[in-house]
């Protein structure tokens, strides 16, 4: 049986390993240079920075990517952060994660933990935003602006734009799997650690390839076409997100591609710092629910050392894109930064942003529509078709184990 | 090199520029230190960067 793959990110390469190891002969097409897409190093002044995502694998060793990499045979160690997350308090006092119910009086705790049980349980089937669900029940200014912290680091979204059931699927996510963690040697050793396995079971990986349009027939991928070469396969891997690859096929289906009008990205901003001193002093998600646009900053070289040059420090901050005006919202971060590291001496090595074509995911989480195609054996993988209640590269991991678990592999 | 409007700021081809020659803030700019050598029109996701 024969697999082509369009695109090397995460999600195409996590299926590429399954596929693989299952017996398929694998040939992925990459159009860029450099395979790993949005999850991959990025060398940059002696810096071990990224293409996209940060350095972080947000269930660390016990989530549902690292569960998938043991799975297949990947080499990648994962370093837990201990603690997992603190929140920077509006008194710039700092407060252990789990403590977050502590700021509030005893009457809203005790309801806080009787709602949550309940609504983990039967989880909202409406489609109320997180932020309002909050409001249905709590009038406090700090839960409010954790969960825009918490949305906007996670997901890129603010609490309004994201469905409560979504989230509430996150929240039981992280009760099953705990808190983050990161891949030693950064997140491109996750991808290339795939690629090494796809290789070892034979299967092939072209760079700067591109795949030019999926051949039909009879609402079948019958193959592909890529750099003009005609190929064909039994089945067809996406991992370029439902519209582009909707674009390669002669679609009728009117009802799928209402529905993918339907998906929208999601828009953010990551600062990449280098300090001599550490302005954290710790690998966990460092939240900042006061600060204007800031949702969060990690420190990875307090986990691996080696993604800075000696005695040096990298921090990534991320934000959530919450205006039109990109520069604004650029400028209004470093300010954030300012304030919260007063006094502290960095450099800002890079400001990378990420929207339209090129966005955080390409399904904004809650938008996302699942694995399957109007084509009976073309699998949409990746930030276009992530699973349930899984955050950034964990969504990729679910989507990628349902397209496969359907695929019978 | 000329950007398009397809640039979202990722900043990918500043990496892979061998010259040093790419800033961006929100969207890449080249400076004068760029030679015109092409290197970040293939790094670049969006096809954003051409020859001028």
């Amino acid at each position: 049986m024969k697999a082509a793959i369009i695109g090397a990110g995460l999600g195409g390469l996590l299926a590429g390993a399954k596929l693989s190891k299952s017996g398929y002969d694998v040939e992925i097409f990459e159009r860029l240079p450099f395979i790993g897409g949005r999850f991959t190093n990025l060398d940059y002044k002696g810096f071990k920075l990224s293409t996209g995502a940060l350095h972080m694998i947000p269930h660390g060793s016990r989530g549902p990517l690292a569960q998938m990499l043991r799975e297949v045979g990947a080499d990648v160690k994962i370093r837990d952060s201990n603690p997992m997350a603190v929140i920077m308090k509006d008194t710039g006092e700092t407060i252990a994660f789990h403590d977050f119910r502590k700021g509030l009086s005893l009457t809203k705790r005790v309801k806080l933990g009787t709602i949550l049980a309940c609504s983990l349980k039967f989880k909202p089937k409406s489609n109320i935003s997180f932020k309002d669900w909050i409001l249905k029940y709590f009038d406090d200014d700090f839960l409010l602006k954790l969960a825009d912290s918490f949305c906007g680091w996670a997901l890129s979204l603010q609490a309004k734009d994201v469905p409560a059931r979504e989230m509430l699927e996150i929240i039981d996510n992280m009760y099953r799997f705990k808190g983050s963690g990161v891949p030693v040697g950064g997140c491109g050793v996750v991808t290339g650690a795939l690629a090494d396995v796809i290789k070892s079971n034979g299967g092939r990986i072209h760079t700067l390839s591109c795949v030019e349009k999926i051949i039909t027939d009879n609402n079948r991928a019958k193959g592909i076409s890529a750099n003009g070469k005609t190929i064909a396969t039994d089945i067809v891997i996406s991992d370029i997100g439902h519209l582009e690859t909707s674009r390669m096929f002669e679609c009728g289906d009117e009802v799928y591609l209402e529905k993918i009008k339907k998906v929208t990205p999601s828009k953010g901003i990551k600062m990449c710092l280098s300090s001599d001193e550490p302005l954290l002093g710790h690998s966990g998600v460092f939240f900042t629910p006061y600060a204007e646009r800031i949702n969060g900053i990690n420190e990875v070289t307090n986990a691996d050392p080696t993604l800075a040059p000696p005695a040096k420090h990298l921090i990534m901050s991320h934000q959530a894109v919450i205006s039109d005006d990109l520069n604004q919202e650029i400028n209004l971060g470093l300010l954030d930064l300012k304030k919260l590291f007063p006094g502290k001496k960095y450099e800002v090595l890079l400001i990378q942003s990420y929207s339209n074509g090129w966005p955080v995911n390409r399904a904004s989480s809650g938008s996302d529509i699942g694995n399957r195609t109007p084509l009976c054996n073309l699998y949409v993988v990746g930030d276009g078709a992530k699973g349930k209640g899984g955050i950034e590269v964990e969504g990729v991991a679910l989507g990628v184990r349902n397209a496969m678990k359907d695929i019978g592999v | 090199m000329k950007v398009n409007q397809n640039c979202v700021g990722c900043g990918q081809c500043v990496a892979y520029c061998p010259y040093d020659a790419i800033i961006v803030f929100g969207r890449a700019g080249m400076n004068e230190k760029c030679v015109e050598c092409g290197v970040c029109v293939d790094y670049c996701p969006v096809c954003a960067i051409a020859e001028e």
